[in-house]
C-alpha cells in the first residue's frame, strides 16, 4: 500500500513517536475534507471515500471496500472526519514504516477497528483480511497468534494484543539498531580500506 | 477619513516645534493622535480641535470620545505621571487605543480586560503595532492556509470530484439530486479555481 506520490496527503508530517499530526496538519486535512465534503453532511460516502482511496493510494476496490467497512462503525454508509484522520494517520504511518509504533501508541483505537463483532476480541480471520494495512506478513501474523493468544481461544483480547504491539515494537526498535550498527561498521571498514590504499 | 489623521498630525508637528507650549505639547500629542483612534472619525476637523483650549486641556467631556472604560485611564495616567513620563505610557496608551478602536471598527467589543492583557505585553507590541496597523487582518492571514497548498488540494478534489460524479450518473442517474448537487459543486470549484488562476 503506498501512497501517489505528489498528492496532498504526501505533503503532510506523521510525527515519528506518537504517530499523530501537528494542529496544522489537521487544520490543512481539515479544509481537505471539507473540499471532500459535496453534500455538506461533515461526511464522505462509500462512492466519494473509494475514488479518494483510490486515487491517493494503489489500493485494489476490494480492500478499499474493506477499509470503509471497518471505519463505517455505524454501519451508516458515511465516514466522519474522526475516522478519515485515522485513517490518514494510519496511511501515512505505513509510508513511513511506523506500523509498529503507530499500534503500539494507539493500540485501543486499533484493537476497536478491528473487533469487528464488538466482542472484544480479534479472530485471526479478521486480523488476516486487514494485515494489509499494517505490513504484516502471513507467516507472523500466524506466529502473532501462536506466541501471544495465551487464553489458547484463537482470538485476542485487548490484553494479548497490547502486549503483542509492545514486544513487536521492541523488536522492531532492537533491529533498527543492529541495521545502523551494521551501517556504521561498513562505513569505517570503507574508510579504513581507503586510508590503506 | 484618511485625509484627517494627515492633517491633524501636520497639526501636532507645528505644535510641537513651539517651546513656550512644551509643558502641553505631549498633552496635545496624545490627543491629536487619539482622535486617529476614534471609533467615529466623521466627525469634521472642526469638531475636533473644539474639545480643546490653546493650552491643549480638554474642555468638553461630554463631547464623548472617551469610550466607556477609556476615559479613567486617560485621565489616571494624566494624574498619576509625570509630564515628562507621559511621553512613553502615552504612547502605549495610544497605541491601545488604536488597537481597541479598530477592533471596534470590526465589528469586536473592546473590554477593559482586553486594554488590561495588552498593557502588560513589552513595548516590542508597540512597536509591532506601529508596522501593522490592521491585527486583524494579519492574525487571520496567520491562521490561512498558504495558497498553494490551497491550490493542490483543490485541484486533487477535483480530480477526485470529477470520477466520483462518473460513478453517480452510472449507479443513481444524471438526473438524481445528488447527482446534480455534486456537479454544481464540481462547476463552483471550477470557477474558483479559473478566478485566483485569473487574478495570479
Amino acid at each position: 500500500m503506498r501512497l501517489k506520490q505528489g498528492s496532498f496527503l504526501w505533503y503532510l508530517y506523521l510525527d515519528k513517536i506518537y504517530c499523530l499530526l501537528s494542529v496544522r496538519n489537521v487544520k490543512a486535512l481539515a479544509e481537505y475534507f471539507h473540499i471532500l465534503d459535496v453534500h455538506g453532511k461533515n461526511t464522505l460516502n462509500d462512492v466519494l471515500f473509494y475514488h479518494f482511496l483510490r486515487h491517493v493510494t494503489d489500493l485494489k476496490k476490494a480492500q478499499i471496500n474493506i477499509v470503509f467497512d471497518m471505519l463505517d462503525w455505524n454501519a451508516v454508509g458515511e465516514i466522519g472526519f474522526e475516522k478519515f484522520y485515522m485513517l490518514v494517520c494510519m496511511l501515512l504511518a505505513h509510508q513511513n514504516h511506523l506500523e509498529g509504533q503507530f499500534m503500539y501508541r494507539h493500540s485501543r483505537p486499533v484493537f476497536d477497528l478491528l473487533d469487528l463483532k464488538g466482542d472484544l476480541r480479534i479472530g485471526a480471520k479478521n486480523f488476516e483480511m486487514y494485515r494489509f494495512l499494517f505490513n504484516i506478513q502471513k507467516q507472523e501474523l500466524k506466529d502473532l497468534f501462536h506466541e501471544f493468544d495465551i487464553t489458547g481461544d484463537n482470538r485476542l483480547n485487548y490484553q494479548e494484543f497490547k502486549l503483542y504491539t509492545i514486544i513487536y515494537t521492541d523488536k522492531l526498535q532492537k533491529r533498527q539498531k543492529t541495521e545502523e550498527k551494521g551501517k556504521g561498521e561498513r562505513k569505517r571498514s570503507l574508510y579504513s580500506k581507503c586510508h590503506i590504499k | 477619513m484618511e485625509e484627517k489623521p494627515s492633517k491633524v498630525s501636520l497639526k501636532s508637528s507645528d505644535r510641537q516645534g513651539s517651546d513656550e507650549e512644551s509643558v502641553h505639547s505631549d498633552t496635545r500629542d496624545l490627543w491629536t493622535t487619539t482622535t486617529l483612534s476614534q471609533a467615529q472619525l466623521n466627525m469634521p476637523l472642526s469638531e475636533v480641535s473644539e474639545g480643546f483650549d490653546e493650552e491643549g486641556r480638554n474642555i468638553s467631556k461630554t463631547r464623548g470620545w472617551h469610550s466607556p472604560g477609556q476615559g479613567s485611564l486617560d485621565e489616571g495616567y494624566k494624574a498619576s505621571h509625570k509630564p515628562e513620563e507621559l511621553d512613553e505610557h502615552a504612547l502605549v496608551e495610544l497605541e491601545l487605543h488604536r488597537g481597541s478602536s479598530m477592533e471596534i471598527n470590526l465589528g469586536e467589543k473592546d473590554t477593559a480586560s482586553q486594554i488590561e492583557a495588552e498593557k502588560s505585553s513589552s513595548m516590542s507590541s508597540l512597536n509591532i503595532a506601529k508596522h501593522m496597523p490592521h491585527r486583524a487582518y494579519w492574525a487571520e492571514q496567520q491562521s490561512r492556509l498558504p495558497l498553494p497548498l490551497m491550490e493542490l488540494m483543490e485541484n486533487e478534489a477535483l480530480e477526485i470530484l470529477t470520477k466520483a460524479l462518473r460513478s453517480y450518473q452510472l449507479g443513481i442517474g444524471r438526473d438524481h439530486f445528488l447527482t446534480k448537487e455534486l456537479q454544481r459543486y464540481i462547476e463552483g470549484l471550477k470557477k474558483r479555481r479559473s478566478k485566483r488562476l485569473y487574478v495570479n
